[in-house]
């Protein structure tokens, strides 16, 4: 078990910068995700730690020793590669015996060590079989078998469910989790699925570009959303355009649509909006709620364009003049489409965002389109 | 500066042991064994009386033998004979026999544009068929078609002189084709085709299969789905073919007709078995004959005419810019290669009747006549062929058993077979590590090692082995290393350098396919490289290592010029292709050309072998001649 640090490194390829001045601290025994579209340098972030790439600036610790320029091979930590990297000419235990050969371990000491890694991700008795004749769950079992085996100080996964279909995905992902807790081995995991990184993380840093756009829970990451590209890269949204008409100093702001007002707020205090300033609104189809009294704050009333049964609950897109929102929409209210409908959404739900940060985002095409 | 530093750290990060032996294996052997010998050629060409000259170039390109223009232009000559013919009922009278002799007397460019121009043309004419032929094998299937493919095989089948002979004996005077003509067809004239026209025809016929396998490679390479999308908007026909197919299978066209051009300059085959069957004449002049005799005939190196320097530095400035232009323009255009994943249903199509009869119109005559040389080996080898006149009378065994009981034969092959096993243990030391430096490690300067790695595939032979004599002759002089003493040793040595590139790219093909997490994997569990390469890397790519060997291996044993000229300064070291180029050329014994063709369908019988195991051990075809 151990604590890893990043201090401010940098890793280039040629002219692209894959991992820009990153700086952050994984605690003893944590499962930490990195999150972030294709391209934004999470799979090498890992490499680095791992050693695999090695940086171009900045240091990485393994508690207090700095590792920055180890090879891989002396680095012990345990990595799942996301094809798996099984060897195809060893069997499955000579695989997962591979590393503890290397340690020049004895014999017997290797076989009770890869049959309690076996035991412990429910593979016994496949020691003979060879990685071709393994289904993908059970070829991933290996990988994280293999990785685990050599006890080491840190467990790298690089997507290791990518490959997998959808419903073994979430059985391996609670399984990962499970393993992870019994050992209380420190957990890196990189993903591009905000689902996956939600529900297996103690804490995720989202990654955009290289740089760290936010680091927190989950649930931090999704209720206040540093910036603008953790709102938009975390679920679905609707996106309102407006200007800041009141601001108060609990961070309150009151927005002017062209077509309504609506009260939200600002989730962090480095977001400078002033008023007047052209804004955009991040609101999640959750947070929209079907009104029943008709006093709530934050009243809308349009019109049901658009309705799409998504099993636990709808999604319909609502008309208020020009704008359009997307709204979820219990299975029991009975909407159709051309009903009007009228909904409310608390006002820290309303993430209030200055209009100069979707230019700066990355995000920019998927926003477009969504919008 | 900081740059500098940092590329300095990466360095040496990137040299672990195993690494830096792998460099140091594949920098000794290159710079000793290919670069210095070939550098030292140029030091003879361009050093006059002690400093820096153009000198021998000036004598060489003004000298009417090398350069003539305009050239002695009379390549078809009309001659007339009378011949008694007599009746039936006995009555005999005198008919003209006209002979079209072509190709006797010219036309001569002199050495170096005689070359150039057989070069040239050889690989158009190998381009068109080996193009065409690729197409048909790719895109139709016709009745026999199975045949035809391993037919197509058949002409790269090395007979080093005997195939060339035995084009003599068909063109010759006395020879098959005039046997038919006027025997059988009693056509009052004969035709005899010999000199350059004769190279060009065997060189054609020996090498189109070059195109045809490199072709026939870049199409089956072309993703079906970017035909398909060309259909579906509406091309058809021969419209697809020039809009798609062809621009896409350029790549191996290029890389083909480039080889085509190198291994036609650097031929001696065709000039030596023509001598054979005509003694000398127009066929030998050439670029490649000449340094061959000049080297041949020296005991040391101030025997050497200046000029074999100058035509060796050309040669090599020549397939040497074809190689780099060709690499370049290759590695440029690999987008056929673009789209990935899923298996590809071939394209084949079968044609309508008039296309299947357009289609054997073409393959048979092809395939039968380009594999003719091979079989008429094979019919010298048993059979009185070399001395009975248009056909063979009657079996005869004794060529064959020599292979067995004749001293020198048996001395021939021992040599040859030494020579290539001891240079394939160096050739897996060498190939191994330069495919692994290329295709894995980050070293500055890389892309050297490659070029080195993969051009002597292209670098003729005769430019080795000048470079060995001036080098390891100066050098070593009088010493074991001498090659104008003891040739053998240095054997070894030209032909690790001239054929372990096909070790080499098969190991790097079976690298390219290896997933570099694999390795990754094993780092990751402590592992160090070395632990890693000899672990995990090995024992994936050994199929590679193996089927490469062979191919290595039995291209070792049919390796001609080399053989030849280091060879003939000690021929009890010689190997088997210096014995048989010795029986042909200087054929005094009556029948002892049978000997050579013995000793051909030897080496024959080993290419098959060596082809058809590898072909099972890397479970595809590969287009081992390509660039």
């Amino acid at each position: 078990m151990v604590e890893v640090k990043l201090e401010n490194v940098v890793k280039r390829f040629g002219e692209v910068v894959a991992v820009d001045h990153v700086t952050l601290k994984i605690n003893h025994g944590e499962f930490f995700s990195f999150l972030g579209p294709s391209g934004c340098g999470k799979t090498t972030t890992l490499r680095v730690i791992a050693g695999l790439e090695f940086v171009d600036e900045g240091k990485i610790f393994f508690d207090d020793a700095d590792v920055t320029s180890l090879p891989p091979y002396k680095r012990n930590t345990g990595m799942v590669f996301q094809n798996y990297a099984l060897w195809p000419h060893m069997s499955v235990f000579d695989n997962v015996a591979y590393g503890l050969k290397i340690r020049k371990m004895r014999k017997e000491e290797i076989e009770k060590r890869v049959k309690e890694v076996l035991e412990l991700v429910k593979l016994t008795g496949m020691e003979k079989r060879y990685p071709t004749q393994l289904s993908g769950g059970q070829q991933q079992r290996v990988a994280l078998a293999r990785a685990l085996v050599v006890r080491p100080k840190v467990l790298l996964l690089d997507e290791p469910l990518s490959n997998l279909d959808a419903k073994l995905r979430v059985e391996m992902r609670e399984e990962i989790k499970r393993i992870q807790k019994k050992l209380g081995i420190t957990a890196i995991y990189v993903t591009h699925d905000q689902e996956e990184a939600m529900v297996i993380s103690d804490r995720i840093a989202v990654l955009n570009q290289g740089k760290v756009m936010q680091i927190g829970t989950p649930e931090e990451l999704y209720k206040k959303p540093a910036n603008l590209f953790v709102a938009t890269f975390l679920g679905r949204y609707t996106l309102l355009y407006g200007i800041a008409k009141e601001l108060s100093p609990d961070s309150k702001v009151l927005v002017e649509t062209p077509d309504f007002k609506i009260r939200g707020i600002i989730t962090s205090p480095d977001i400078k909006i002033s008023p007047g300033e052209r804004i955009v609104a991040v609101v999640r189809p959750h947070a929209f709620k079907v009104s029943r009294s008709g006093e709530e704050v934050n009243l809308l009333e349009g019109v049901v364009d658009w309705i799409s049964y998504l099993g636990p609950y709808y999604e319909a897109r609502l008309r208020i003049g020009k704008t359009d929102i997307l709204v979820s929409v219990e299975p029991s209210a009975k909407v159709k489409v051309g009903d009007i409908l009228k909904v409310f959404v608390n006002e820290e739900d309303v993430l209030v965002f200055p209009l100069t940060a979707l230019s700066e985002s990355s995000y920019i095409e998927e926003l477009r389109i969504v919008e | 500066m900081a740059s500098f530093l940092s590329s300095l750290k990466r360095l040496r990060r990137e040299l672990d042991a195993l690494t830096l032996t792998q460099l140091v294996i594949v920098i000794v052997i290159l710079s000793v064994f290919l670069l210095l010998p070939i550098f030292s050629i140029l030091f003879k060409a361009f050093i006059y009386e002690g400093h820096f000259s153009l000198t021998y170039f000036w004598q060489t390109f003004t000298d009417p033998e090398m350069i003539k223009i305009p050239p002695e232009w009379k390549w078809i000559e009309w001659t007339q004979r009378y011949m008694f013919y007599t009746f039936p009922n006995g009555t005999r009278i005198l008919i003209p026999i006209n002979t079209i002799a072509i190709g006797i007397d010219g036309p001569d460019f002199g050495y170096i544009f005689n070359s150039l121009y057989v070069s040239l043309l050889v690989m158009l004419f190998a381009s068109v068929l080996g193009l065409v032929a690729a197409f048909i094998m790719a895109r139709y299937t016709f009745p026999g078609k199975n045949v035809v493919r391993v037919l197509l095989f058949i002409p790269l089948l090395a007979t080093p002189f005997v195939n060339a002979y035995v084009i003599g004996k068909v063109f010759g005077e006395g020879g098959l084709l005039n046997y038919f003509l006027t025997e059988v067809l009693r056509i009052p004239f004969t035709v005899v085709l010999s000199g350059l026209p004769a190279v060009i025809l065997i060189q054609t016929l020996s090498f189109f299969p070059i195109v045809y396998m490199n072709v026939h490679s870049s199409i089956l390479n072309i993703d079906p789905s970017m035909e398909e999308q060309a259909e579906n908007l509406g091309a058809h026909g021969f419209k697809l073919f020039r809009s798609v197919t062809f621009p896409l299978s350029l790549p191996g066209l290029a890389a083909g007709a480039t080889l085509v051009f190198v291994f036609s300059m650097e031929d001696l085959s065709a000039p030596i078995g023509l001598s054979g069957a005509f003694g000398d004449g127009l066929h030998n002049k050439l670029m490649s004959f000449y340094v061959f005799t000049q080297f041949k005939q020296a005991y040391s190196l101030d025997q050497v005419h200046p000029s074999a320097y100058v035509i060796s530095v050309l040669m090599l400035t020549i397939a040497a810019v074809a190689f780099l232009i060709i690499k370049k323009y290759v590695s440029l255009k690999q987008y056929a290669m673009l789209s990935k994943g899923g298996r590809w249903n071939p394209r084949l199509r079968r044609p309508a009747i008039l296309g299947i009869i357009a289609i054997i119109l073409f393959t048979i005559p092809l395939v039968v006549i380009s594999s003719f040389p091979q079989v008429g080996v094979v019919i010298l080898s048993i059979s009185d062929w070399a001395s009975a006149g248009p056909f063979p009378s009657k079996l005869v065994m004794g060529y064959m058993r020599a292979l067995m009981e004749n001293p020198q034969v048996v001395t021939a092959i021992r040599n040859s077979l030494t020579y290539s096993g001891l240079a394939i243990i160096i050739t897996l030391f060498l190939g191994t590590s330069a495919a692994y430096v290329v295709a894995r490690r980050d070293i500055p300067g890389k892309e050297i090692i490659d070029t080195l790695a993969t051009i002597p595939i292209v670098i003729p032979g005769i430019i080795v082995a000048v470079g060995y004599l001036i080098f390891f002759g100066s050098l070593f002089f009088n010493t074991w290393m001498d090659p104008f003493i003891n040739p053998g040793f240095l054997l070894i040595f030209t032909y690790t350098v001239r054929r372990s590139p096909f070790l080499t790219r098969s190991v790097y093909a079976g690298l390219q396919q290896i997933h570099v997490s694999l390795e990754e994997a094993s780092f990751n569990l402590g592992a160090s490289r070395a632990k890693t390469f000899f672990s995990i890397v090995i024992p994936l790519i050994a199929a590679n290592v193996i089927g490469g060997a062979i191919l290595s291996f039995v291209y070792m044993m049919n390796e001609v010029s080399t053989s030849l000229i280091l060879g003939s300064h000690n021929p009890a070291q010689g190997p088997i292709t210096f014995l048989m180029s010795q029986v042909i050329y200087s054929s005094g014994t009556v029948g002892s050309v049978s000997i050579a063709a013995a000793l051909g369908v030897l080496l024959m019988g080993l290419q098959i072998i060596a082809i058809t195991l590898s072909n099972y051990i890397l479970k595809q075809r590969v287009a081992f001649l390509g660039v």
